[in-house]
C-alpha cells in the first residue's frame, strides 16, 4: 500500500510539473513579445535616415517559412536552400542571416501556413495568399507595415506597385494600415494558353486547331493515331488537372493554373469561379450561369470520347506524362518551360512544344479570363524586431534578380527566400517584342538597357543569341540550343508569350479578387460543392442536369447572401 | 514481500503510457471550448469570444455532416467484419497444414504488410489499380474495359475495406493461431477415436475453443467504429470519391487545418468523441457480458 501511495504521489507530481512547464512557456512567450513590440516602435520611429538597401551593422536573423520544391535540381553540389549563391548574397549585402522556421513542398506549403496561423507559432516573415492574409489580420498576428513601406520600399518597387492603379495597396490595407507587402505580377501569369506538340501535328498532317471542334479533332488524332509511333495505344489528347491543380483558375487564385480547362470554358464565354456582370448589371457568379453548363457538356463529351486524360483529378502530377512524351496538349501560362517543358525537351529533343491562343469563341475571338495584378503577400509577424528586414530583402532581390536568373547553378527562383514577383503588367509582352526586334536586327540590345522596371530585359536581350539558333524567325525546337542557361527564359518569352502578342486578347476580369465577410464561413463549403459536382459531371458519374440542382443548392446554402455582399462591394 | 516488488514494476511500466495519454489525450481536451467560440488564433483559447451553440446549428445545416458520419460507420463496420472473418478462416486453414516450416513461412509472409505505412502502400495501391496498371491490363486480357478504380465513388469503400483487410489479416491470424494452440490436443484424439470427421472436429472442438477470442476481438473492435482509418483514406482519396469515402477524420482535417474553420472542425470532432464514448461504453458492457472481460 505504501509503495502504491508513493507512486501515485509521484505521478501527480509529474503531471503538476508538466502543467507548470506548459504554462511557464506561455508566460515567457507573452513577456518577450511585449518587450519586442516596444523595441520595434522605438526603432522604426527613431531611425530617421532609412536606407532601403543599407546593410545592418550587426548581423540580424530572420526565420522564414519557405516553399522548397524537392524536385528542383537547380542547386549545385554542396549547396542547400540556405547555403547558396543568392542567400550568401543577402548575407553580404544586407547582413541578414536567413533561417528556416519551416519548409514545405509546393503542394504542402499552404497547409504549413495554415498550421502556423492556427497554432499562433509564426515565422518572422513568410508569403501568404489573400485568404490567409485576411485571417491573420483578424487574428491580430501581423506587424503594421505602413511606416516600413513608406520609408524602406525602393523607388523601383513603389513605381511598380503604383502602376497597378492602387489595386495592390488596396488589397493589403486594413483600417488604413498597410499590413503586408503586395506583389505585382505580369498579367501573362493569368492567361492560360494551349501548349501543343507541333511535331505530332506535323507527323499526322494536321493544322494547329482554332475552334473547339478543331481542338477535339486534334485531340482525337493524338489519341487514336499513335503520334509517338511506339505502336501502343498510350497517348493522351488533352491533359486534365492533377490533385494540386484546378479545373479552372478562380477569383481567389486567378493565376498559374496548370493543366486546367480555362481555355475551353472561356471559349464558351463561361467564366466559372469568376464574379462577372450579369444581364441586369448586378454581379453574378460565373459557375452558376448557363454558359458554364454548356462548357461542362463539351468537356463531358470529350472525356467520354477519351480525348481528355482518363486519370484527370486522380493523378498526382499531370506534368509527368508531359515529360515522358505521352501528352499532346495541355493548358498553362507562358512560363511552362520553367515547369515540365524544359524536362520534356531534355528527355526528347524532338518534342516541339508550341503555345497557341486557342480555342477561340464562335466569333473567332480570344476571350480568356484575366488575373488580378496582385495575389501573394509578404507578411511580418507582430513583434518581430526588424519589420523592415523583409522589405530590404525584397528591394535587394528586385535590384539583383537578373544577375542570378541566368547564372549557372545560381539556385533559381525557387531558392530565393521571400521571393515576390515585381513586374509591370505587360512585362512579358514587352520582353517578347524586344527579343524579337533584337533577333531580327531591327534594334540593338543597348536600346533596351534603360528600362529599370523591366528588371530582366537587359539580360534577356543580351543572352537571346545563346539560346536561339538560326533561322531567328522559326521557333521550332530544333532551332534552339536547349542546353543554354538562357533557354528556359527565352523560350518562355518567344514561344510562351507569343500567343498574346500576336493575338488580340479580349480578356474578362473578375469584379472582385478577394473574400467578402460571409465568404469566410461559407465559401469553403460552396467551393467544395462546386468542385465535386463539376468534376463528376465532366467524368460522367453524375448527369449533366445535376448542374441545375447544384445552382439551387449553391444559392440556398449562402450563395445568394454572398452575391448581395459582392454587389455592395462592387457598387 | 514478493507481491510488493511486482507492483513496483507494473507501475513503472505503466508510467510512460500514462504520460503519453496525459499529454496527447487529456490536455488537448480543453480545446473543446473552441467549438463554442468564435476562435481567433491570435488571442488563443482563453480570450476568444463565446458564441454558444451557433457552430453546432451550422453543422447540422450542412449536407456533409450526415454523409461523413454514414461513411465513417459504413467503412468501419465493414472493416471490423472483414478483419474478424478473413483471419479466422485463414487461421483455420493454416492450422490444418502439416509441414511446420511451410506454415511458419506463410504466416510470416502474410504478416509483412502490417509493418508498412499507408504512405507507402497508398502509392503502391494507386499504381496497381491505375488506369494502365496491372489490374486493368489483366481485365483487358478478358476483354473488359479498363476501370478508373480510385475515381469511382461506388467502388471506393470496398477498395478501402479490401486493402485494409489485406494489410492486417496476417497480424490477426497470429492471435487466432495462438488461441488454436491453446486447445487441448486430447480433445482431438478422443473425438478421433470416437470416429469424428475433420469437419466434425472443426465444428465441435476448434470453433468453440476460439469462440471467446473471436467475440473479444469483435467487441473490442466496436470501440473503433468511428475510426475508419485516417492514414489509409487520406493517402488514397480524391474529390471524386468524397461522397462515399470522406470520413469524419479527413473532413475535420480539411475543414480545420486547410480551410481554417477551426470552430466547425472542433464541433464535428466533439460530436465524434461523444458518439465514440457511447459506443465504447456499450462495447465494454458487451465484452463483460459475453466473455467476462473486465478492466475495473
Amino acid at each position: 500500500m505504501k509503495v502504491k501511495g508513493k507512486i501515485f504521489a509521484l505521478l501527480i507530481l509529474l503531471f503538476l510539473l508538466l502543467l507548470a512547464a506548459c504554462s511557464d512557456d506561455a508566460g515567457t512567450n507573452e513577456e518577450s513579445e511585449g518587450t519586442d513590440e516596444e523595441t520595434t516602435t522605438e526603432e522604426t520611429t527613431s531611425d530617421e535616415d532609412a536606407d532601403p538597401f543599407g546593410a545592418y551593422e550587426e548581423a540580424i536573423t530572420i526565420a522564414i517559412g519557405q516553399e522548397v520544391d524537392p524536385t528542383d535540381t537547380s542547386l549545385e553540389e554542396g549547396e542547400t536552400p540556405l547555403n547558396n549563391k543568392y542567400v550568401n548574397h543577402v548575407k553580404e549585402n544586407l547582413n541578414i542571416n536567413v533561417e528556416h522556421a519551416f519548409t514545405a513542398s509546393p503542394s504542402n506549403y499552404d497547409q504549413k501556413v495554415s498550421l502556423a496561423i492556427a497554432s499562433n507559432d509564426l515565422p518572422d516573415a513568410m508569403i501568404v495568399g489573400p485568404v490567409e492574409l485576411r485571417q491573420m489580420v483578424e487574428a491580430d498576428q501581423l506587424a503594421d507595415l505602413t511606416q516600413v513601406y513608406e520609408d524602406y520600399a525602393s523607388p523601383a518597387i513603389k513605381e511598380i506597385i503604383d502602376s497597378t492603379g492602387g489595386v495592390a495597396l488596396d488589397n493589403v490595407t486594413f483600417d488604413g494600415k498597410i499590413m503586408a507587402i503586395p506583389n505585382s505580377q505580369a498579367s501573362a501569369d493569368g492567361i492560360h494558353n494551349m501548349w501543343i506538340r507541333k511535331d505530332w501535328l506535323d507527323k499526322l498532317g494536321l493544322e494547329p486547331p482554332t475552334t473547339i471542334e478543331e481542338l477535339k479533332e486534334v485531340a482525337r488524332a493524338f489519341v487514336e493515331e499513335d503520334p509517338d509511333g511506339n505502336g501502343e495505344d498510350d497517348t493522351i489528347g488533352l491533359a486534365g488537372p492533377d490533385t494540386s491543380n484546378k479545373l479552372y483558375a478562380n477569383f481567389l487564385e486567378s493565376t498559374n493554373n496548370l493543366y486546367g480547362f480555362d481555355g475551353i470554358f472561356s471559349a464558351h464565354h463561361a467564366y466559372p469561379g469568376y464574379w462577372i456582370e450579369g444581364e441586369g448589371g448586378d454581379p453574378v457568379y460565373g459557375s452558376t450561369l448557363p454558359e458554364t453548363k454548356e462548357a461542362l457538356a463539351t468537356l463531358r463529351d470529350m472525356y467520354a470520347e477519351g480525348l481528355i486524360d482518363k486519370e484527370m483529378g486522380v493523378r498526382e502530377d499531370s506534368g509527368e506524362s508531359v515529360i515522358s512524351g505521352k501528352t499532346g496538349m495541355f493548358s498553362g501560362p507562358f512560363w511552362m518551360p520553367y515547369g515540365p517543358i524544359t524536362d520534356a525537351v531534355t528527355e526528347n529533343p524532338e518534342a516541339n512544344w508550341q503555345s497557341y491562343a486557342v480555342p477561340l469563341d464562335e466569333n473567332g475571338e480570344y476571350t480568356p479570363h484575366l488575373s488580378t495584378p496582385t495575389s501573394s503577400y509578404v507578411v511580418v509577424r507582430k513583434g518581430y524586431e526588424h519589420p523592415e528586414a523583409p522589405m530590404k530583402m525584397l528591394n535587394n532581390l528586385f535590384a539583383h534578380e537578373s544577375e542570378f536568373d541566368h547564372m549557372e547553378g545560381g539556385g533559381g527562383p525557387g531558392h530565393y527566400p521571400l521571393r515576390l514577383v515585381y513586374a509591370p503588367a505587360d512585362e512579358m509582352e514587352v520582353t517578347t517584342v524586344a527579343m524579337r526586334e533584337v533577333l531580327a536586327g531591327t534594334k540593338e540590345p543597348e536600346d533596351f538597357y534603360d528600362m529599370p522596371a523591366y528588371k530582366l530585359i537587359k539580360n534577356d536581350v543580351d543572352t537571346v543569341f545563346d539560346a536561339k539558333l538560326e533561322p531567328y524567325d522559326n521557333m521550332d525546337i530544333e532551332h534552339w540550343d536547349i542546353t543554354s542557361t538562357s533557354f528556359t527564359r527565352a523560350y518562355s518569352a518567344l514561344v510562351g508569350t507569343a500567343p498574346q502578342v500576336d493575338t488580340e486578347v479580349k480578356g474578362v476580369p473578375s469584379l472582385i479578387y478577394s473574400q467578402t465577410e460571409s465568404m469566410e464561413d461559407r465559401w469553403v463549403n460552396l467551393k467544395k460543392l462546386e468542385d465535386e459536382i463539376f468534376l463528376k459531371i465532366i467524368m460522367g458519374t453524375e448527369p449533366l442536369d445535376s448542374f441545375d440542382q447544384f445552382v439551387d443548392d449553391w444559392k440556398q446554402q449562402g450563395g445568394d447572401q454572398i452575391t448581395e455582399e459582392v454587389a455592395e462591394v462592387v457598387n | 514481500m514478493k507481491a510488493k516488488g511486482f507492483a513496483k514494476h507494473y507501475y513503472l511500466m505503466m508510467l510512460p503510457g500514462f504520460v503519453w495519454l496525459f499529454i496527447f489525450s487529456i490536455i488537448p481536451m480543453f480545446g473543446i471550448i473552441i467549438a463554442f467560440q468564435d476562435f481567433n488564433p491570435g488571442q488563443g483559447v482563453f480570450n476568444s469570444e463565446f458564441v454558444g451553440l451557433e457552430t453546432f446549428k451550422y453543422m447540422f445545416q450542412l449536407n456533409d455532416t450526415p454523409v461523413i458520419f454514414f461513411n465513417t460507420m459504413f467503412i468501419a463496420i465493414m472493416k471490423i467484419i472483414g478483419n474478424l472473418i478473413v483471419p479466422l478462416l485463414f487461421a483455420l486453414m493454416l492450422h490444418e497444414l502439416r509441414y511446420i516450416g511451410l506454415k511458419r513461412s506463410i504466416q510470416t509472409i502474410v504478416y509483412l504488410p502490417h509493418f508498412l505505412s499507408w504512405v507507402i502502400l497508398g502509392g503502391v495501391l494507386l499504381d496497381i489499380f491505375a488506369y494502365q496498371g496491372p489490374i486493368n491490363q489483366l481485365l483487358g486480357v478478358f476483354g473488359l474495359k479498363p476501370i478508373l478504380f480510385f475515381g469511382r465513388a461506388d467502388l471506393f469503400p470496398f477498395l478501402i475495406v479490401g486493402s485494409d483487410v489485406w494489410k492486417e489479416f496476417g497480424f490477426n491470424t497470429i492471435i487466432y493461431l495462438a488461441a488454436l494452440t491453446g486447445i487441448n490436443p486430447a480433445l482431438y484424439e478422443a473425438s478421433g477415436i470416437d470416429g469424428a470427421s475433420r469437419m466434425r472436429m472443426l465444428w465441435h472442438i476448434t470453433l468453440p475453443g476460439i469462440r471467446t477470442t473471436a467475440v473479444l476481438l469483435a467487441v473490442l473492435g466496436l470501440g473503433n467504429v468511428l475510426n475508419a482509418g485516417f492514414d489509409q483514406i487520406f493517402n488514397l482519396y480524391n474529390p471524386l470519391v468524397y461522397s462515399t469515402g470522406d470520413i469524419i477524420d479527413t473532413w475535420v482535417y480539411r475543414t480545420g487545418l486547410l480551410n481554417l474553420q477551426y470552430e466547425l472542425a472542433t464541433a464535428v470532432g466533439l460530436l465524434k468523441s461523444v458518439a465514440g464514448f457511447i459506443l465504447i461504453s456499450v462495447s465494454y458492457y458487451l465484452a463483460y457480458k459475453f466473455t467476462n472481460y473486465r478492466i475495473f
